[in-house]
């Protein structure tokens, strides 16, 4: 649930904490949201990524917009407030998409797959793995994460608010 | 369900339709006729007091950063620019209605305005890009794009879920599940108000079209530009409801309009960036 304390995670940001903190990803369309804890550290943080990769002739005013800037940029954060990168526990959320259609150049234009096959991989080269993920389909989310239980929840406008996993 | 209650019927027994943006109407008509000036634009923006208001709070907000405050309307068209002024006059108009939550989209307090104006950012920025047809036009075409939903909202409170579960289950867009139901959707009823409020055709065509371009004969860019930025503000998670991102994106949009879907990437990128900036400029009409 998102309540007054929330810690907001809008568009390409990324935000950390050090002790408890609820953090919440609103209207995640293609965009993913990110959450990390070190359950050792009592770190936490989310970036919520819109794009698969940043442009190789456009300045990057934030890292957290793109999936292969904003995860790196994430950890770094994290590591920054005492967090290690072996003991990190991971969750996303989004890569929703609109139906397409055409011929097979489609799969392109289809931002919300691509953003987590982007994170996924990006995960992946860094050593890390996810705990669980909510990701695909033609729904928009609302991702929370309470760093204090680890608890991550994810809320669809219709089909309302479930656990999606404990991170520990 | 079965199919209650036919489209004209809808519009003539919704008592809370958004009613015509007369004056901002006027006033986008005055803008872009060769006689119009600063004084003959005010003289319209003055029929409606309310507008006139709404007119002066934005000049004086903080997004323009004015040394001094403007007293006028008059003054005010002028520090705005012609241009602005008339995109700020419909903003203006349509904004109390906008900010109302629709309810059978499951849509929030705030979640159409905010849908409505990433497409009228979207669109504006689209046309601007490939100078394909007016920003202007496309701005405003792409603000009132959803307005059938306001009506058909109304209508199918208690029916979505049962509708999303349908097109879940077929795997098809919101649109079609409509006409499925009701024998017409949400677009249907926009271009029906559209034209009952006799606003330009190209406005009438993007509410009728703006999920199936390809259906419009002939082919409209302001259509295409609507649709390219409906998708966009979509997948930006920009007001979504319950139909969520349940339509259907047609590439052949971006091919008239001579872009690729490489494009996409960059427009989206500059796209939140242009959002981020315009959304500023609206905060004052909170106040």
């Amino acid at each position: 649930m998102v309540v007054a304390t929330t810690i907001l995670v809008g568009m390409a940001e990324t935000k950390t904490a050090k002790g408890p903190a609820t953090f919440a990803c609103l209207g995640l369309g293609s965009c993913i949201g990110i959450a990390i804890l070190d359950p050792i550290a009592k770190v936490a943080g989310m970036v919520h990524v819109m794009l698969p990769e940043a442009f190789a002739d456009r300045p990057i005013e934030k890292p957290g917009k793109f999936a292969d800037t904003g995860v790196p940029h994430l950890i770094s954060e994290l590591e920054k407030l005492g967090a290690m990168k072996s003991r990190m526990k991971i969750a996303i959320s989004g890569g929703a998409q609109v139906f397409k259609f055409g011929d097979g150049t489609a799969s392109r234009m289809d931002i919300g797959n691509r953003n987590s096959t982007a994170v996924l991989a990006q995960l992946k080269s860094l050593g890390l793995h996810v705990v669980a993920q909510d990701i695909g389909g033609h729904n928009g989310r609302t991702m929370t994460f309470d760093s204090s239980t680890g608890e991550i929840r994810v809320k669809t406008v219709a089909q309302g608010e479930a656990q999606l996993c404990i991170l520990r | 369900m079965a199919n209650t209650i036919t489209l004209e019927e809808i519009v003539a027994k919704t008592t809370d339709l958004p009613s015509v943006p007369t004056a901002a109407l006027a006033v986008m008509r005055e803008a872009d006729s060769p006689n119009g000036s600063a004084e003959s634009v005010a003289k319209y923006i003055l029929q409606d007091q309310a507008l006139a208001a709404r007119v002066l709070r934005l000049a004086n907000s903080a997004f323009f950063g004015l040394s001094r405050k403007v007293q006028t309307v008059p003054e005010a068209v002028v520090i705005l620019g012609m241009r602005s002024v008339k995109n700020l006059c419909m903003v203006a108009s349509t904004y109390p209605w906008m900010t109302r939550p629709v309810k059978g989209y499951l849509l929030e307090p705030k979640a159409m305005w905010s849908h409505a104006l990433g497409v009228g950012v979207g669109a504006q920025m689209i046309a601007s890009k490939t100078q394909s047809v007016s920003p202007d036009l496309a701005f405003t075409a792409g603000l009132l794009h959803d307005l059938g939903k306001v009506a058909l909202g109304i209508w199918l409170e208690n029916k979505l879920p049962a509708m999303l579960k349908i097109a879940a289950a077929m795997e098809a867009p919101f649109d079609a599940i409509e006409r499925k139901v009701l024998g017409y959707d949400h677009t249907d009823v926009g271009g029906y108000i559209g034209e009952a409020w006799n606003l330009p055709e190209p406005m009438i065509l993007a509410m009728r079209y703006h999920h199936r371009p390809d259906e419009c004969k002939p082919e409209s860019a302001v259509v295409d530009c609507v649709h390219i930025a409906d998708t966009i503000s979509m997948s930006m998670g920009m007001g979504l409801g319950g139909d969520g991102l349940y339509y259907e994106f047609s590439e052949s949009s971006l091919t008239r309009l001579g872009l690729t879907v490489d494009d996409l990437g960059l427009l989206t990128d500059e796209f939140i960036e242009r959002f981020e900036e315009q959304s500023g400029m609206f905060e004052g009409l909170d106040n």
